[in-house]
């Protein structure tokens, strides 16, 4: 075992520190994958555990919550709960359909496209969310079946999140947690990306796209779409899209002025409640700033807050050093095997549970390798194996990432229900695929 | 008062396995928003409203309130496409569960399952073996007890 627990103070029951740590993780994590109980409340209850327990202080727990991440996170859900009251999701949606002239197989890759591009800028769970009704909409129209859309855009959703800093959680605590830049991910991960997404097309092609079919009077249907008409409020979309490329240039630029993601977010989220009700009277701003607040997703915000402290609780007691160390001796302390180790556990890991505690816990035992490797410096591409392993995994069944979970709850209520089973059928073996390339890739370019 | 006693006899009705358009046709000429299904030998499997053939025309996910308004839809057509689809199918497709009372049920009990069931038009009044008899509308009853209270009828 590593050196001694350096906890702050009494335990609880005189109990071990490092017991009653990893015991309260592993008792919230075993709940939190029940899906029986809100994981917010359980992630603050086993926080408040490990404070009462004795395990940390309270300094030491606020210490421990990156509030880089709970910033850039709040803010991008400001600037998408504004965001999605313009209708632009719907509209991208329809215009792409009609790019193609309602062929179903373009219309299939298009959606995909647009659900990736969303998905690697803003929130995957907010572009589905939006997108995803759409498509049951444009597959009635041209009367096809929509799982084979629904699947193609899961899939789309969370191999575009994986292309930059803001497009998946996971990408946001790696990014903070590990100082890379919204630069370093565009310039990493983003290459990987598009061959990742036109295989994946490819092999939905194989799967589906010889059985899309759709009459000339169906895809005259889709042609009499009015994509003008779901723009609910043009002057407001001005103002978001300003906003927006504000926020992306500021995120691409913020290293180069020693600015953090949450600053950027942060401020591009404060000028747009700004200018959402500008001119109007106090009242009514008050009344549009209350109901996007109401919109953001506090759920996830006080999960993020809560799991940040246990596993600082956990990392306090030295267990996560420990079991650095040993999977440091299972891969013999060999870069290549443990990067290969990083990649493939995340990646069955992140479609078997969720990848969000995952990655908490991955980030200090990464961390804990560094004396190993040579320093911080030289754990840059674990920290990229960590990423693409944890966002493509999501892609590995219904319940691996929740945007997946909100597509089959479309598809449940509209009267096409995804199987688990089906889905996983058809989405692991993907994934897989996904990650194999993702390997070859690290290899190529930066262990050869 | 016995349901048999109120319920209109003979009442029009439709086959299970007859086409949901011929049956809208007709339920439109006769001005009826609903219909008994009946499979041979009279015996009751459903009715047949316009209702339960407007909520399969309309798309299951525009009524959840996924998506809330959709005023970028070219609706007539998807309407029209999704009617002619509807049309072609059997009744037994469409049918909904329907509301059945006893020949022997009483006036109260009639009106309460009507009050109950407040989509249903009319109660169908089958005998032991669940064959049609008759139907019951709420405003039959509500005829019977005007005409109570105006004495033109003895209790």
């Amino acid at each position: 075992m590593h050196d001694a627990p350096h906890v702050a103070g009494a335990v609880i029951f005189g109990l071990d520190p490092l017991w009653l740590a990893v015991g309260i993780l592993l008792a919230i994590y075993a709940v939190v994958m029940l899906e029986k109980f809100n994981r917010a409340v359980l992630a603050l209850l086993g926080a408040g555990m490990m404070i009462l327990g004795g395990v940390l202080t309270q300094q030491q727990a606020v210490a421990g919550i990156d509030f880089n991440t709970i910033g850039l996170l709040t803010g991008m859900m400001v600037i998408v709960a504004i965001s999605q009251k313009t209708g632009m999701f719907q509209y991208v949606a329809i215009r792409s359909a009609k790019v193609v002239r309602g062929r179903p197989w373009g219309v299939l890759v298009m959606l995909s496209v647009v659900t990736a591009v969303f998905s690697a800028f803003l929130d995957n769970v907010t572009t589905v969310l939006l997108v995803a009704p759409v498509t049951l909409l444009i597959t009635d129209a041209l009367g096809v079946r929509p799982y084979p859309y629904l699947f193609a855009q899961i899939l789309a959703s969370n191999i575009g999140g994986t292309a930059t800093l803001i497009g998946d959680p996971p990408n946001i605590m790696i990014g903070s947690a590990a100082h890379l830049s919204f630069y370093d991910f565009l310039a990493n991960l983003a290459p990987i990306i598009p061959l990742i997404f036109l295989m994946t097309l490819a092999a939905i092609w194989l799967m589906f796209g010889r059985d899309l079919h759709a009459s000339e009077e169906s895809r005259d249907l889709i042609m009499q779409f009015n994509e003008r008409e779901a723009i609910k409020d043009a002057t407001l979309l001005k103002k978001c899209l300003f906003v927006l490329a504000l926020v992306i240039g500021g995120f691409t630029v913020a290293h180069d002025f020693h600015l953090e993601p949450a600053t950027i977010a942060m401020s591009g989220a404060a000028l747009l409640l700004l200018l959402q009700t500008w001119g109007q009277p106090l009242s009514e701003k008050d009344h549009a700033y209350e109901g996007i607040m109401a919109e953001v997703e506090w759920t996830t915000i006080f999960f993020f807050v809560g799991l940040f402290i246990i596993v600082t609780g956990v990392e306090h007691t030295g267990a996560i050093a420990w079991l650095a160390e040993r999977t440091l001796a299972l891969t013999g302390g060999d870069f290549n095997a443990t990067l290969a180790a990083v990649l493939w556990i995340s990646a069955v890991a992140s479609a078997l549970i969720d990848n969000i505690p995952f990655v908490a816990t991955m980030i200090p035992m990464i961390h804990n390798m560094a004396p190993t490797f040579g320093g911080e410096a030289a754990l840059v591409p674990l920290w990229w194996a960590l990423a693409l392993g944890a966002c493509l995994g999501g892609n590995g069944s219904l319940i691996g990432a929740s945007a997946n979970l909100i597509v089959a709850g479309f598809a449940q209520r509209a009267g096409y229900p995804i199987r688990f089973l089906e889905f996983m059928k058809h989405a692991f073996l993907l994934m897989l695929l996904s990650i194999a390339v993702s390997h070859v890739y690290l290899y190529l370019r930066y262990l050869a | 008062m016995h349901a048999h006693k109120i319920m209109v006899r003979n009442p029009e009705s439709a086959h299970i396995d007859e086409q949901v358009g011929k049956v809208l046709v007709r339920m439109r000429s006769l001005k009826l928003r609903m219909l008994p299904v009946l499979s041979d030998g009279n015996h009751v499997e459903g009715v047949i409203s316009t209702y339960s053939v407007m909520s399969h025309i309309v798309p299951n996910y525009i009524v959840s309130g996924d998506l809330e308004s959709v005023p970028y839809a070219p609706d007539l057509g998807l309407l029209r496409r999704h009617y002619r689809e509807l049309a072609g199918k059997t009744v037994r497709e469409v049918m909904e569960k329907p509301l059945c009372v006893h020949l022997d049920e009483s006036l109260l009990s009639v009106a309460a399952a009507l009050c109950s069931f407040g989509k249903h038009e009319y109660a169908l009044v089958v005998d032991g073996d669940s064959r049609l008899m008759g139907v019951i509308s709420a405003g039959d009853i509500l005829d019977r007890l005007r005409l109570h209270a105006e004495g033109e009828l003895d209790a």
